[in-house]
């Protein structure tokens, strides 16, 4: 079998992105990405995009997308994982070349989320779970289905506010040296703990915001990859899971089972142990889901995951470093766009191309934490440079 | 890069979904009666809330209707500030999981409560409220 590495990666500037429609904002990180890779883009066979879609004005954004970029004839398709679309897109570009189906395939994730009007997003988002039996008479919205797992997690464990602000005050801190993050400025604890309250007891700064972004990664075969860069990252390790569609189905509220199994399969798969890894971006949707995200992960023990943020085991030297590109809260989620942007970060920390956020990389080992929905999807990536 | 010129569509959109409740018609017929129904495989048992007309476990088509009772324990809930665009006439609610006898869990509004008053595993009952327009639905309130 061979192995596939990713040999190109490209970003967009995340933000309100007013000046560029879908097709141009895909083709920044498109650009991007085979130019890093130094590949003639007829290579490129298949081309898999990760959109969740319904905020802006194209049904279909993976022909719109590669038409605008000039991929003509490609193998494509939109794949939807809610949040996780960006991974399902690379997994599925991995898969192609595994199979043997193609030696080289991109994997473009891009959301606008500010063509429509932000109550309608948020309805929009509120929706993701099971619309019958949730939204309908209730009104669910995302942070709504975080906000029920805050509170058990800080009635079991004696997380706080203050735990959870802290989460939000790291990814500030590393979005200010992220010159493709949609927030760029440090906040404060007191800042983040007098945000509004925007589902009790989750507040502004506790919730990652609305973002337009893309990004792209361009996959390749061993044969091509060697030819290609002195600098393969290698995907070691993919594992996904998902769990129920109603929130009430769940057995518990203080983890996401998800998680817990794709991390579990991603890490037999590559061989690794949670303590392996040098460098992860985990799912922080919320700042409870970046604390929950340590303990699924296995980073720490269950109803630990508070002590690792208050001891700053999460920030470069620490034990693993989590989120230094700024994470979903600083630098921003785009809900397709994000799993890609995971993989772009995490390529560039492994190549050591991070410049003022880098981390120390011992065992070459980084890993990709992205959960679709509340917990409803998750994958999990190991990425190595051995 | 935010604050250029855009083209504010003409075209809009408004959905609508006719959806088919014909498998659980007899849970809205006991919401009507205040019951709260959740439905019973006939071949292994498993209980499903919310009902469904086929067993997720065996796959058995056959089923009988299952009161889950009135009382139940309150799981986790949180208090909704920003509401969704079709909400917005709501003033900030409550939603609550609970727990019933034999750990039925329900997603629902729990009135009567907020933040400072609620206590998880507080004992919460749950009722019927039929509104004029729209379909029925159950809410908690403390016990």
């Amino acid at each position: 079998m061979t192995r596939v590495a990713i040999v190109g990666v490209g970003h967009s500037r995340f933000g309100k992105r007013t000046d560029v429609n879908v097709a141009e904002l895909a083709f920044e990180s498109i650009k991007g990405a085979v130019e890093d890779a130094g590949v003639d883009k007829k290579e490129i066979k298949n081309v898999v995009v990760g959109s969740a879609g319904g905020w802006y004005e194209e049904s279909l954004p993976a022909v719109i997308v590669n038409e605008y970029a000039g991929l003509d004839s490609v193998g494509t398709m939109r794949v939807e994982a809610a949040c996780a679309s960006g991974s399902a897109a690379v997994k599925s570009a991995y898969n192609s070349i595994l199979s043997g189906e193609g030696e080289v395939a991109m994997a473009v994730g891009v959301e606008k989320m500010t063509e429509v009007d932000t109550m309608t997003s948020v309805e929009l988002i509120g929706r993701a779970g099971s619309y019958m039996w949730e939204f309908e008479n209730y009104g669910m919205t995302f942070p709504a289905y975080y906000a029920l797992y805050a509170v058990a997690h800080m009635n079991r464990f004696g997380t706080t506010e203050e735990d959870m602000s802290r989460v939000a005050v790291k990814a500030h801190h590393y979005g200010s040296m992220n010159p493709y993050a949609q927030f760029q400025k440090e906040i404060t604890l007191e800042k983040a703990l007098g945000s509004q309250v925007v589902s009790w007891p989750l507040k502004l700064y506790d919730a990652c915001p609305l973002t337009d972004g893309s990004a792209a990664v361009i996959l390749a075969s061993e044969e091509v990859a060697r030819k290609l860069t002195d600098t393969p990252v290698w995907i070691k390790g993919v594992g996904y899971s998902s769990d129920s569609a109603n929130l009430s189905r769940r057995s518990d509220y203080v983890g996401l089972q998800a998680s817990v199994e794709a991390g579990r399969r991603a890490y037999a798969m590559a061989k690794v142990a949670p303590e392996d890894v040098d460098v992860a971006t985990c799912h922080d949707c919320f700042t409870i889901a970046e604390l929950m995200a340590y303990e699924d992960l296995g980073f720490c023990r269950k109803g630990e995951g508070a002590k690792m943020i208050r001891e700053g085991e999460t920030e470069v030297g620490g034990r693993i470093p989590v989120n230094l590109d700024g994470g979903l809260k600083a630098k921003g989620h785009p809900i397709g766009a994000t799993g890609v942007s995971m993989a772009v970060e995490i390529t560039k920390q492994l190549r050591n191309e991070a410049g003022r956020r880098q981390a120390p990389i011992k065992n070459g080992v980084g890993l990709v934490h992205n959960v679709g929905g509340t917990g409803h999807y998750a994958y999990v990536t190991v990425l190595s440079r051995n | 890069m935010s604050g250029e010129p855009t083209l504010h569509s003409r075209r809009t959109l408004t959905l609508r979904f006719d959806i088919p409740i014909s498998k659980t018609r007899e849970f809205w017929d006991a919401l009507k009666e205040g019951k709260l129904v959740a439905t019973k495989c006939t071949k292994c048992g498993t209980v499903s809330f919310p009902p469904q007309g086929d067993c997720p476990k065996c796959m058995g088509s056959e089923f009988t209707w299952f009161d889950l009772g009135s009382e139940a324990k309150l799981v986790t809930f949180t208090q909704v500030q920003i509401t969704p665009a079709s909400f917005v006439e709501n003033d900030p609610y409550v939603i609550a999981i609970a727990e019933f006898p034999g750990g039925t869990k329900v997603l629902a509004w729990l009135e009567g409560v907020g933040p400072e008053t609620a206590k998880l595993g507080m004992k919460l009952r749950v009722e019927s409220r039929l509104p004029k327009e729209g379909s029925p639905y159950y809410v908690f309130v403390p016990a």
